[in-house]
């Protein structure tokens, strides 16, 4: 039987570690290269590094009610204290932990949902698409505000799981419908009928051979969920259905509210926590950008159409 | 040649409708693709079956259909005799696949470009073959790989998608299907989207397959000069009929429906010489939908008489072994061809060297050369 | 080249893929001229060029690809030097393209009769009653009832939408219609049928084509001469009868092979060995070399020259060079 391999082949023999690490390495070399990614990943770092290491650079305790209330910033408290005399700058520091958490855990869970839904409705289709299908709609059309309001209530003192089950449940629609979206595009490869006649089951067949194809766009429904999430959660707990004796940037924005900060001369106080909020959900839109932007070339072969085909039956 | 003991797959009968259109006026009848209608169909031991068609012939959706991958609207598909439908749990029909394979047409998306390119091959051993240590999986992709061509195997079984050719990637295909050991390999047109000079190659690994390993093929195509190549039998499909069957060189020397006369007269080949005569307007195949009966083939036929518009020719042995669908073709019995093209070559089709009828003995005909070198006997 | 005048000649074309990093020449000095009322086929397997080649002549390419160097006479002037304005002048006037798939190329959301009068009015300000005119005359052409005129492309068969194409190109009656593969979406029967029209409607108008494939029985049969491409390079040159009955560069040799026949004994084929190289990297030397049957030391540090024969324009290959130079 012939050989097929040509000599000189310009391709670096690639143990399959190798290759991987190499699609890793050209993506961020990717990032590095796009301005927009470069900051929400720095973003990003920044917070996750304020969270991790938040006992150790907090200057002090957020709870300890300690200093003179509604100080001005000054050197002891960077930006000043709140109306029971705590270091709002610590507070802003220990926050950074659950807002990120929040954000991270239900952009998960919600992407989670969404692929299995959207994804399994596309490739299995029929009735199975139009039962789920109808289910992701119903969720598609609830009020989202109202409902996170009305659920949180009937939840009792909103604890954090609560917050995130909220989330969870008013959100992972819209990601279901786009997955399914791309899923029913993809769903004719013929690398999927391929997995079928090896013998592979459907749920394999999705989790293994489909879902790897779709990476980029659950990491983008990833980031769009997990800012959705920063950003509902500090709506929640702004109006006070959070657990108002958390820390977080949501509850800070709660207390200050409700103890007229701006008017009352310390407007550090609600801009602070709002900044950050708008800093960390800018930092995951940011790296979204930019994933569309770099698009598919750093993990993904291209993909060569000869055009060649005489019939179609 | 052909061993012709029990048939590995049998078709009767076999048909397979689409619904199509939209949205339907109430009390009007569904209309109904018709992709395939009553095909009957053996594939034995240690041979090649050609199904060769246009597009709309059915033929790609024959292969699809014994797969597995549509359910047939009518009619019995067997398995060494156990039916098809039969087949409910996973067990049995994971052993159906171990025994039947497929290899596709598109060697740029039939194969999953996150993974390396042997990871179907990998898959394909974890399912049928699980017992086997990691170690002896490796080993035997590696086999496949060599079977298949690609060596050094150490080499390949690493590389991406992306790295091979299109003619590696469908050998990649054909180990795949070969790591589940299987004794028929149903091949859906594996050569279309190659490049000419890399189609013998796999056309030769299809033959060696066959007579090195015994695996029998359907080989699904639209190129009938390829058929001859490496087939031992052929059926001809048009309008989800099959038109014509039988021995390939017999097939090709007394060809007796219209519509392959028709094939063999468009074959291009670039060293006979051909005189270009008036265009003929010989139109398309048809897109087969709420037909009526007669013939499918009769719009575009020049010898269509009454009969092909009332009533659908069955196929009959007009040959030994050799069975056409023609009204025509069976009322002028064995008078040679039907001629319906000019012939539009100097010299014959195939080795008969006029079409006379042969007798009931060797369906290859007196003076076909059948090179045995690259057919190791039985 | 006897009896008609040249209309076309192309020479020294070179046509690179500019890249971060490198270039990647994808047709290295390519020369070949066409008669008026010529079919020139040029034949090669992927990534040999020839598209790139095509559409450099029309001055169609878009970047990364560029005309590096060369020229490419038409009408009495270089192409290559033409500006976009002139350019446009010149297009479906005095040349015009048909390209692969071009059926899948018709817009879907506009009836046929639209599409052909959008490209007349593009080239020539022609009032909307004579454009009309013309779109009925060149459908019947091409053996459309001109009632389709109002049909959408997905009414039509693929052969009709392929025609259609075709007569697109056909609206200005030019000198030269270059076609890239435009029977590759076609079923066997389909192709010949197209390529017997094709043929047919040269005689009756008289313009020259080039026709570009991968699948050289196609132009076996209806085109004068053919040319041979591989790795961006022509390989062989020639009349075309006398070419494929006895191809000298060994790749004609091997891609005439490669060709099952349905007539004679069965033989034994093997294709042409390996795959095509990878423009970035070339071999050395001849770029066939890695896969040629008869190579030799040569064949791997020297590059052949185009040598001219009695019987053929252009061998790039370095078993001729004594031939050529005793031919004188």
């Amino acid at each position: 039987m012939q050989t097929a391999i040509v000599k000189p082949e310009p391709v670096e023999l690639s143990r399959p570690q190798r290759s991987r690490l190499g699609a890793v390495g050209r993506l961020a070399g990717a990032i590095v290269h796009d301005p927009k990614a470069m900051i929400g990943v720095v973003l990003l770092a920044v917070f996750t590094f304020v969270a991790i290491f938040a006992p150790l650079i907090a200057p002090y305790d957020p709870a300890a009610q300690q200093f003179l209330p509604m100080a001005s910033p000054s050197s002891q408290n960077l930006l000043g204290t709140t109306n029971t005399g705590q270091d709002i700058f610590s507070q802003l520091i220990w926050g950074t932990r659950q807002s990120l958490l929040i954000g991270v855990i239900a952009g998960l869970a919600a992407t989670v949902i969404s692929m299995l839904v959207g994804v399994s409705a596309a490739y299995i289709g029929g009735t199975t698409d139009l039962a789920l299908s109808l289910f992701t709609d119903v969720f598609l059309v609830l009020p989202q505000l109202p409902l996170m309001i009305i659920i949180a209530r009937y939840a009792g003192q909103g604890s954090f799981w609560v917050i995130i089950a909220v989330i969870v449940i008013t959100g992972w629609a819209y990601g279901a419908r786009q997955l399914r979206s791309q899923a029913l595009s993809l769903r004719h490869r013929e690398f999927l009928e391929a997995a079928r006649i090896r013998g592979e089951r459907t749920s394999r067949i999705i989790v293994f051979e489909l879902l790897p194809t779709m990476t980029s766009l659950i990491v983008a429904n990833f980031l769009g969920a997990a800012l959705y999430a920063v950003l509902s959660a500090a709506g929640l707990q702004f109006i006070g259905l959070g657990n108002i004796n958390e820390m977080s940037w949501g509850t800070m924005l709660y207390w200050a509210e409700n103890n007229e900060a701006m008017m009352s001369g310390a407007p550090l106080w609600i801009v602070a926590p709002g900044l950050c909020i708008a800093l960390l959900g800018a930092a995951f839109a940011l790296i979204n950008y930019g994933f569309d932007e770099i698009g598919n070339p750093a993990l993904r072969a291209t993909r060569r159409r000869h055009g060649r085909r005489g019939n179609h039956s | 040649m052909i061993d012709r003991t029990e048939p590995i797959l049998e078709a009767k009968g076999l048909t397979k409708h689409f619904p199509v259109g939209g949205l339907r006026m109430p009390f009007s009848p569904q209309r109904l693709l018709h992709a395939v209608d009553e095909v009957d169909l053996a594939i034995f031991p240690r041979e090649i079956v050609a199904v060769v068609g246009e597009s709309g012939s059915g033929k790609s959706t024959v292969a699809r259909l014994l797969a597995m991958l549509y359910r047939p609207t009518r009619g019995e598909i067997r398995y060494r005799g156990r039916l098809l439908g039969s087949l409910r749990t996973r067990r049995a029909l994971l052993a159906y696949r171990r025994h039947v394979q497929m290899v596709l047409q598109d060697p740029y998306s039939s194969i999953n470009p996150v993974y390396p390119a042997s990871h179907g091959i990998f898959r394909a051993l974890q399912l049928h073959a699980p017992h086997r240590s990691a170690r002896e999986q490796r080993a035997t992709v590696e086999r496949s790989l060599e079977i298949v061509g690609l060596t050094p195997a150490a080499e390949f079984i690493d590389k991406y998608p992306y790295e091979l050719s299109g003619g590696q990637r469908q050998r990649i295909g054909f180990a795949t299907a070969l790591a589940c050991g299987p004794e028929l390999i149903l091949a859906d047109e594996p050569v279309s989207m190659l490049d000419v000079s890399i189609r013998i190659g796999l056309l030769n690994l299809m033959a060696g397959l066959r007579d090195e390993q015994g695996v029998s093929f359907l080989y699904i195509t639209h190129d009938i000069a390829s058929a001859r190549y490496v087939a031992d039998r052929m059926f001809v499909m048009y309008g989800g009929h099959v038109v014509e069957r039988g021995p390939v060189e017999d097939v090709l020397a007394h060809a007796k429906h219209p519509y392959t006369q028709l094939l063999l007269s468009a074959v291009p080949d670039p060293r006979a010489e051909v005189t270009v005569g008036p265009s003929s307007e010989t139109g398309e195949p048809p897109r087969v939908v709420n037909p009526r009966e007669g013939c499918r083939f009769r719009e575009r036929c020049p010898l269509a008489i009454d009969e092909c518009s009332r009533v659908t020719p069955r196929l009959r042995e007009l040959r030994y072994q050799h069975f056409a669908a023609c009204h025509v073709a069976t009322r002028d019995g064995d008078a040679g061809s039907t001629g319906a093209w000019p012939a539009t070559r100097t010299g014959d089709v195939g080795m008969s060297a006029n079409g006379q009828h042969e007798g009931a003995h060797d369906a290859r005909g007196p003076g076909v050369v059948y090179e045995g070198v690259w057919s190791q006997g039985r | 080249m006897d009896g008609a005048a040249t209309i076309l000649d192309v020479e020294d074309l070179v046509v690179d893929y500019v890249g971060e990093r490198s270039n990647v020449r994808a047709v290295d000095r390519v020369s070949l001229q066409l008669a008026a009322g010529g079919f020139l086929g040029i034949v090669g397997e992927s990534g040999c060029g020839k598209s790139t080649l095509c559409f450099a002549i029309a001055r169609l390419l878009t970047p990364p690809a560029q005309i590096v160097s060369g020229k490419v006479h038409f009408a009495g002037k270089d192409l290559v030097q033409l500006h976009e304005g002139r350019l446009r002048h010149l297009r479906w006037r005095e040349y015009s393209v048909v390209m692969q798939s071009a059926m899948n190329a018709l817009n879907p959301v506009m009836t046929v009769g639209a599409q052909l009068a959008d490209a007349m009015q593009a080239h020539e300000r022609i009032s909307k009653q004579r454009a009309r005119d013309r779109a009925a005359q060149v459908m019947r052409l091409v053996n459309i009832d001109p009632l389709h005129l109002k049909s959408y492309p997905h009414q039509l068969s693929g052969g009709m939408r392929q025609r259609a194409m075709i007569a697109m190109a056909l609206v200005f009656t030019p000198n030269l219609i270059i076609m890239d593969e435009p029977t590759s979406a076609l079923d066997v029967v389909g192709q010949r049928s197209l390529m017997k029209q094709i043929r047919e409607l040269q005689k009756q108008l008289g313009f020259a084509v080039i026709f570009v494939t991968h699948d050289m029985s196609l132009v076996s049969n209806f085109a004068d001469r053919v040319a041979i491409m591989y790795a961006g390079q022509v390989v062989e040159l020639g009349a075309t009868r006398v070419l494929f009955t006895d191809p000298k560069h060994p790749y004609s040799a091997g891609l005439l092979q490669a060709f099952p026949s349905i007539h004679g004994p069965k033989q034994r084929l093997t294709g042409i060995p390996g795959n095509p190289p990878d423009l970035r990297y070339p071999p050395k030397g001849c770029r066939f070399n890695p896969r040629c049957p008869q190579v030799h030391e040569r064949c791997l540090v020297e590059e052949p020259w185009p040598h001219v024969l009695p019987d053929r324009d252009i061998v790039r290959c370095h078993l001729y060079a004594r031939q050529e130079a005793m031919a004188g």
